[in-house]
């Protein structure tokens, strides 16, 4: 079984390959992206709450940091949730430059954050919590999305 | 671990790296007035006083300038270290590098030993106050990344290579410029530029174009090896330029070897890329593999020419390849940070990233830019068209401040109103 770095660190690029396809749906039109773009939201939505809900909250219960770096994770993916709103809206709107200013925003919000859970948070996470990785990763594996 | 890059009050505030950044097209500026003034048989002897003025405009004042804002911004995100009182040592090196600059100009024109003196003090002062404090940071790293890790070599290849050029500058204080001196500035400039600017474009890239493009991720030897490769054909070839110039072709040949392998590494990357849009940034990029490619060849063929285009090579190197990652990267961080900063201050009605700019004068500027390095490039055989150029870099570089001036400006008028959400509670620096 993966560990929690190996799994988490896969469903982001797995995300990013919907993001991809998105906007490549969405520079032929952005009614033939809506499906997509559910998706990826879907998807993302799906990681954010395996994090939130089962790796965070594991982490914050063993570490005492309730705080430090997974609130500050937990408000970058509110940041997130506000955007891809936006993307829904603009597809509603009809509005391809707002769709694409958004995505490119969500891109590079979406990386950085990306960029610190896999450099940090995932490696931290991963030896404090090392003993339960493959119960962790099971929960993950078959949490039922809010 | 540390974890300061998680937390926004230990990242540095907007006015940090902003200050670097809206800086920067201002000594571009400066320089193109400088071309502008010169006569091109002066301009194209490498030792002249003017050109060592021009590049060092650039050098520092451009190149410099960007890369120190985007270390700091970089290093919390790609790092997760905390630079020591961050807000109050990018205030001070701000402060020394600009007068360090223009001291360095005008110490030089006007062959001023005390301005010179002056310049030599402020620029080391300037540059170390950052680069020491990050350096520190650096050594408590965990996960040394293949980026940190060049981050890391390139910190200690700037160290080195701005001594020297304060040594050198002391030199033109004190009027004593011996062969010696011509040794040491060949180490100074081929450092700087291939040792600092190189090797930290190279480990950022590995970062950000799998990422930021989701372009296939660049191959396991290549991440672990190319920095050490590069960084032992750079200390050769210092070795072989002090004790036996003749070899010294053999690093040269070296070092472009892996530069060419790694700007054809990014052109197929980008090529086969999975984001379809193609903005100026993907143009920058494309331009600096171009330029990149040419210019390490030229330079490795100039050995056999008695180093007579090295000015060219010059411009090639640094104008067409460096410049054009720096621009290129100038438009995508500016409004970003302004996005982020205030959707982080609780602020949702935020015009987007493309919103803060205008397409339209950023193509200008591209267009202008490079015709300008083009210019300059065939103005060692046609210096008729070297005024041209010169024109045309100083209006590209100042549509360059436009365009991120734009997005500030945004910032500014929306931080003067009320927030939609109190994030108080995050606590961020302005």
């Amino acid at each position: 079984m993966s560990t929690i770095q190996e799994y988490l660190t896969a469903d982001h690029r797995s995300c990013d390959e919907l993001f991809a396809s998105m906007e490549e749906a969405a520079s032929t039109s952005l009614q033939a992206a809506k499906e997509i773009t559910k998706k990826f939201i879907d998807a993302s939505e799906r990681h954010f709450q395996m994090e939130e809900r089962v790796m965070f909250a594991e982490f914050e219960q063993k570490t005492g940091m309730t705080q430090g770096p997974t609130a500050m994770m937990r408000h970058e993916h509110e940041q997130m949730r506000g955007l891809m709103k936006q993307l829904l809206d603009a597809i509603e709107e009809e509005n391809k430059d707002r769709f694409f200013g958004t995505t490119e925003t969500l891109m590079i919000l979406l990386q950085q954050h990306n960029m610190k859970e896999e450099q940090m948070l995932y490696t931290m996470a991963q030896q404090h919590l090392s003993a339960e990785s493959d119960r962790i990763v099971q929960m993950m594996d078959s949490m039922i999305v809010e | 671990m540390e974890l300061a890059g998680l937390s926004t009050d230990q990242a540095p505030p907007i006015s940090a790296p902003l200050r670097f950044f809206l800086t920067a097209p201002l000594f571009a500026i400066l320089a193109g007035f400088l071309i502008l003034l010169s006569e091109s048989s002066t301009l194209f002897s490498r030792y002249s006083i003017e050109s060592i003025a021009i590049t060092h405009a650039i050098t520092i004042g451009f190149l410099g300038f960007v890369m120190l804002g985007a270390l700091m911004q970089m290093l919390p995100v790609l790092a997760g270290v905390k630079i020591y009182k961050v807000k109050i040592i990018t205030l001070y090196s701000h402060i020394a590098l600009v007068f360090g600059v223009v001291f360095m100009v005008y110490g030089l024109y006007f062959s001023s030993p005390f301005i010179n003196l002056l310049a030599a003090i402020f620029l080391i002062f300037g540059f170390l106050i950052l680069l020491i404090p990050m350096l520190i940071a650096l050594r408590d790293v965990d996960n040394f990344s293949p980026t940190v890790k060049a981050i890391n070599t390139s910190l200690i290849f700037a160290t080195i290579s701005i001594l020297i050029g304060g040594y050198l500058l002391f030199g033109y204080s004190s009027g004593t410029i011996t062969h010696i001196h011509l040794i040491v500035a060949d180490i100074h400039s081929v450092w700087a530029i291939f040792g600092f600017v190189g090797i930290l474009i190279i480990g950022v890239a590995f970062q950000v174009i799998p990422m930021f493009y989701v372009a296939p991720r660049f191959k396991p030897f290549c991440k672990r090896r190319v920095v050490h490769i590069i960084s032992a054909g750079l200390l050769v070839w210092a070795f072989l330029n002090i004790f036996y110039p003749e070899y010294e072709y053999i690093a040269k040949t070296w070092i472009s070897l892996f530069f060419f392998a790694f700007a054809s590494a990014v052109w197929v990357k980008l090529n086969n890329r999975r984001r379809p849009t193609s903005d100026v940034t993907v143009w920058y990029w494309r331009t600096s593999c171009i330029f990149m490619s040419i210019g390490f060849f030229a330079w490795m063929f100039n050995s056999y020419l008695d180093d007579e285009y090295i000015v060219i090579i010059s411009i090639i190197i640094g104008g067409g390849f460096i410049l054009s990652i720096m621009i290129g990267m100038l438009y995508k961080i500016v409004p970003f940070l302004v996005w982020f900063h205030l959707n982080a201050k609780g602020y949702m009605n935020i015009p987007t990233m493309n919103e803060m700019t205008n397409k339209k004068i950023l193509i200008v500027q591209f267009v202008l830019y490079l015709l300008s390095i083009l210019g300059f490039i065939f103005s060692y055989f046609y210096p008729d068209i070297l005024v041209y150029s010169a024109l045309s870099f100083i209006l590209s570089m100042v549509l360059l401040e436009y365009n991120i001036i734009k997005p500030v400006l945004v910032y500014v008028k929306i931080i003067k109103t009320k927030p939609d959400f109190d994030m108080s509670a995050f606590n961020m620096d302005v």
